[in-house]
């Protein structure tokens, strides 16, 4: 199982939305990684994934299956990984929580998998190729937050011509593994460490959107220039 | 002389400017509230002492003097000049303190005497002290400029009017300051209470922006290309260079619509071409290398994960000894990954799969896997059973016998074809072709039966008894389907539990189990022991078959 919350921030491409700001050029990515250095305490980690979305068809079983294929691509040799997401927590006392609480099944595996999941019978639904950075700390819990702005591919396979699916946004998306016993503390880890981040973006489930904090283009000068008079 | 500073009840003992356009001169106010608020201008009591303390230290510094002068020393004048300046700037500030009062205030003498007979009538005079008469003077010369010449009562309506236009600007003033200070939010010393909003059409736009990354992100939408459009890019981006592209070329893998026909012409030996490719899967054109030879089949497979004994295996310690090992765990996991997914393989596959008597060779895990789900799955009707080998070993695969049997080697759709291939698979293949007769017709029924039972571990159990009822040649390396083998038990009870214990994500794998049970035939219930019989040696399965059939 796995806790998630999903916001977004603007990126620099937003300059239109920076004309109140008398053309200064704040950069909401930059300042919540600075704020995000700041929290965690650990260096952060490029990201650039290639993520294949295969479905199965209607003849493979009853219903159709999803899974989904990362290719870690920002290592010399790529990894591959292979994720299954499951349902999500329903009920009252999941509505009450401010993270989404899902099944997920991951594994690493060999790069042979692609090839092995089209024998299966799988098609390949969609693919997405996701490019930022991550930090990874423990907080009360083993937290994952991960920047990317989401591409996608004119063509198939196509990797180096991707184009942002939304070029002014990002998103961010923090996630923190949890099993049947302890995902309450792992929510409350989340939920303590997003109020942190409340002065730059709004987080919430993944299927509910939040838009953008109005402060943050406050937060996000206040960030970058207390960055700015430390650099000695 | 004694200076009675009282409040005077009645201001008008004092010059004034003409009370006529003078509106701000304070109307003649009660003894009480002017006290209160001579009070707040000059501390009366105050004043007094510090007046009695310049006193005394005028008469010491005097005293001084006269020590001085006596003794006839020579004093130190910076002190004494220092004391003198304190002296003086003390008296300054009493001076200046009741020079702001003066006019509230009248001197008024108790009794007459020498000493205060010459200052007196003075200080009962009603003219003002010079310097105060000045200023009036100065101040009513600015008022009534140009109004001199006027009637009085002009006058005074002409400063009436230059009251009034101060007071409108004045207030004009005071409100540009109260709206300066809300734009600015300093209000009210509240700090600043407003925040910046965006206008509706821009929170509009990032609405719509941040539903589209969302739906695209979690859903795919918006990033599926159609499938007229789905062809594979001249140059593959170097991570799936090697996945994707095969020794024939390629092939689109998104549409699995004409992957079949075009590999059926490429079955050479498939004699029994029922149903055209069997158990095709997109784009594998392995599938279509009817190489006989061993080495021919693993043209481009590659076996990543698990290693690769050398052949042949019958001698190897390995093969005689370990046919219940379990195999490494990356083999394991990869197989029991491969078995879950396996649950879906189509039926149609299977049957196809099963229509092809052929023996094949996968060597791969991956096949393994593959083969031992199809073979569950195949039991709706399948008259074909399939052994599988450990990849790295001898591996056989064979299909159920038919009347025509085509000796092939063959490789499943997996990707992991393994170059060693037995040598002498087809010298073998001859041999089996005549024992798979055997058990053809014994098989079908025992597995038929097994696979009426519900699927639990029982039935992967009784299948590999079953199986290893069979009489088997030695040199064949079966699929061993010991579930009652004690090392096995363990492996497979997991695959077990995998496979029909995975209820909450994976509907349609139950669905699949169910419906082996419908079918005719069982496949083998080998998939828990798929993993662990690479050992094929079949010195040993006269061994095992013993044991396991305890």
């Amino acid at each position: 199982m796995e806790c998630v919350v999903q916001g977004i921030i603007e990126s620099q491409n937003n300059s239109h939305y920076m004309r109140h700001n008398n053309g200064v050029r704040l950069q909401h990515v930059e300042a919540l990684q600075i704020l995000l250095q700041g929290l965690c305490g650990v260096p952060k980690e490029r990201v650039r994934v290639h993520e294949l979305c295969l479905k199965s068809g209607p003849n493979l079983g009853v219903v159709p299956s999803e899974v989904r294929l990362l290719c870690d691509l920002a290592q010399p040799t790529p990894s591959w990984t292979v994720r299954h997401v499951g349902g999500a927590m329903r009920g009252a006392g999941a509505e009450q929580i401010s993270v989404l609480v899902r099944t997920i099944v991951e594994s690493k595996v060999g790069h042979n998998v692609l090839r092995f999941f089209y024998s299966l019978g799988y098609k390949l639904d969609h693919e997405l190729l996701k490019e930022g950075f991550v930090f990874r700390f423990q907080r009360g819990a083993q937290i994952t937050v991960t920047v990317t702005s989401a591409n996608k591919m004119p063509k198939l396979y196509a990797t180096d011509e991707a184009v942002p699916v939304t070029p002014g946004i990002q998103l961010v998306e923090i996630t923190a593994p949890a099993a049947a016993e302890n995902y309450s503390e792992v929510v409350a880890a989340v939920s303590s460490f997003c109020e942190y981040l409340a002065p730059l973006l709004h987080l919430s489930k993944p299927g509910v959107s939040m838009g953008i904090v109005p402060t943050a283009a406050a937060a996000a000068a206040s960030l970058m220039s207390n960055s700015g008079a430390k650099t000695l | 002389m004694e200076s009675t500073g009282g409040a005077v009840p009645n201001q008008g003992q004092q010059p004034q400017p003409p009370a006529a356009g003078d509106a701000a001169v304070q109307p003649p106010p009660k003894a009480e509230r002017l006290n209160a608020v001579l009070q707040q201008q000059l501390n009366l009591e105050s004043v007094k002492t510090r007046a009695i303390g310049l006193y005394k230290a005028i008469s010491r510094i005097l005293e001084d003097f006269d020590a001085y002068a006596r003794s006839n020393t020579t004093p130190k004048w910076q002190d004494i000049l220092g004391q003198f300046s304190m002296v003086n700037m003390e008296l300054f500030n009493i001076v200046e303190d009741i020079k702001k009062v003066s006019k509230a205030f009248v001197v008024c003498p108790k009794n007459v005497n020498a000493e205060n007979a010459a200052i007196l009538p003075v200080m009962l005079s009603s003219k003002l002290l010079p310097e105060i008469e000045a200023e009036d003077n100065a101040k009513r010369e600015q008022l009534l400029y140009g109004l001199t010449n006027l009637p009085v009562h002009m006058q005074i309506e002409k400063l009436k009017g230059r009251i009034d236009m101060i007071e409108t600007a004045c207030e004009a003033a005071e409100k540009v300051i109260a709206d300066a200070r809300k734009a600015y939010g300093l209000g009210s010393r509240q700090g600043p209470t407003l925040v910046p909003t965006l206008d509706k059409v821009q929170a509009a736009k990032i609405q719509e922006q941040e539903n589209l990354l969302r739906a695209a992100v979690n859903f795919g939408e918006g990033l599926r290309i159609h499938t007229d459009q789905r062809h594979l890019p001249s140059s593959l981006p170097s991570h799936l260079v090697d996945v994707l592209t095969f020794g024939d070329g390629t092939q689109n893998f998104g549409d699995n619509s004409g992957v079949y026909t075009k590999n059926t012409p490429s079955f050479s030996s498939n004699t029994v071409s029922t149903q055209g490719a069997v158990m095709q899967t997109p784009g594998t054109q392995l599938m279509g290398r009817p190489a006989p030879s061993p080495s021919g089949v693993t043209g481009t497979a590659s076996f990543d994960n698990a290693s690769t004994p050398p052949l042949p295996y019958a001698n190897s310690p390995r093969s005689s000894t370990n046919m219940m090992n379990t195999p490494s765990p990356q083999q394991q996991t990869q197989q029991q990954q491969q078995r879950q997914k396996m649950m879906q393989i189509p039926q149609q596959h299977q049957q196809q799969l099963h229509a092809q008597q052929q023996l094949r060779q996968s060597p791969s895990p991956g096949v393994l896997g593959q083969s031992t789900m199809s073979q569950l799955n195949d039991i709706q009707g399948q008259t074909q059973q399939k052994f599988q080998q450990v990849p790295g070993q001898h591996q056989m695969q064979y299909s159920q016998p038919l009347s025509q049997q085509q000796f092939q080697n063959r490789q499943l759709q997996s990707p992991h074809m393994q170059h060693n291939i037995a040598q002498n698979q087809i010298n073998q293949g001859n041999q089996l072709r005549s024992h798979l007769s055997q058990f053809s017709g014994a098989m079908n029924s025992a597995l038929f039966n097994a696979a009426q039972s519900s699927p639990n571990s029982q039935m992967l159990t009784n299948m590999s008894a079953t199986m290893q009822s069979q009489s088997l040649l030695p040199r064949m390396q079966f699929y061993n389907m010991a579930g009652g083998h004690p090392q096995r038990n363990h492996p497979s009870q997991i695959i077990n539990d995998q496979m029909f214990g995975m209820n909450a994500s994976n509907p349609a794998n139950m669905v699949a189990m169910q419906q082996q049970q419908h079918g005719p035939q069982g496949g083998f219930g080998t998939i828990p022991t798929s993993n662990q019989n690479l050992q094929p040696g079949m010195v040993n399965f006269p061994q095992q078959r013993q044991q396991n059939q305890q």
